[in-house]
């Protein structure tokens, strides 16, 4: 349905930054659009980061965060070559997920 | 009475239901997140602290809050947090005034940084707390943000 999500994946010193944009219209289910209509609840409640195919973060969400979600994080004791996902789930049960890889810096 | 008893209930199943439907379809591994949705609905601030167990959260220093003071456009509000508390396992925003205060609920595993930036909506001039997690204990900072534009409505 939408946009593939991009991640930029890189390494400051023995710390891994990952910062993730979710393409994502995050309606809040309580907004009316130009012409009146209340457009129905269509956001992420979920969100997940793995390093190498584990879980390492892992949160829910709500309507206060904005369109198209951006995010960033970090991590520990990061490599080139390490392996990192992320994966959304919204209420409407749709799914995105998409995968980087650390290079050196 | 009968029938209006059978009308809430059924829509409040109806609306439960994709929620209820998703949290099937949960994706992959799971930290120990706490995947009940019911603090996201709370109108109050007060009830997300309840609803969350957080309400005896201890005032610190130990929180990194950068947020800030006046924000132009409340449809995204820039936002980074960390914590410094030894052993945080999570991190959770709560926006008082927005119609649903509860903006985020992040756990970590011991491989990443209790740390997050983000952009928030803020539909008005607001108090905005941090509340972290650490060793089954609550820690909580907060900032008051001016917001000139609000951003629920775009």
């Amino acid at each position: 349905m939408s946009d593939p999500i991009k991640i930029r994946a890189s390494i400051k010193g023995s710390e891994g930054e990952v910062r993730v944009l979710m393409p994502h219209p995050m309606e809040t289910g309580l907004r009316k659009d130009p012409s009146g209509r209340i457009p129905p609840a269509h956001f992420i409640i979920q969100v997940s980061l793995s390093l190498n195919g584990r879980t390492v973060i892992e949160g829910a969400l709500g309507t206060s965060v904005s369109t198209n979600p951006l995010f960033a994080f970090q991590l520990k004791d990061v490599k080139a070559g390490d392996r990192v996902g992320v994966s959304w789930l919204d209420n409407t049960g749709q799914k995105g997920s998409a995968e980087s890889v650390f290079s050196a810096s | 009475m009968e029938r209006r008893h059978f009308l809430r209930a059924f829509g409040s199943a109806a609306a439960l239901g994709p929620l209820l439907g998703s949290g099937l379809l949960r994706p992959g591994p799971v930290l120990a997140v706490d995947f009940n949705r019911a603090p996201f609905e709370a109108k109050t601030a007060a009830d997300v602290l309840r609803l969350t167990g957080t309400a005896a959260a201890e005032a610190t220093r130990d929180i990194f809050l950068k947020v800030p003071e006046v924000a132009e456009n409340g449809a995204s509000v820039p936002i980074e947090i960390s914590s410094n508390i030894p052993g945080t396992t999570r991190l959770a925003v709560i926006i008082d005034k927005n119609p649903l205060p509860l903006a985020l609920q992040f756990n970590f595993g011991p491989e990443a940084v209790p740390r997050l930036q983000t952009r928030l909506r803020m539909a008005e001039s607001s108090r905005l707390r941090v509340v972290a997690t650490a060793g089954g204990k609550h820690y909580t900072v907060f900032r008051d943000v001016k917001v000139t534009v609000g951003g629920c409505g775009e």
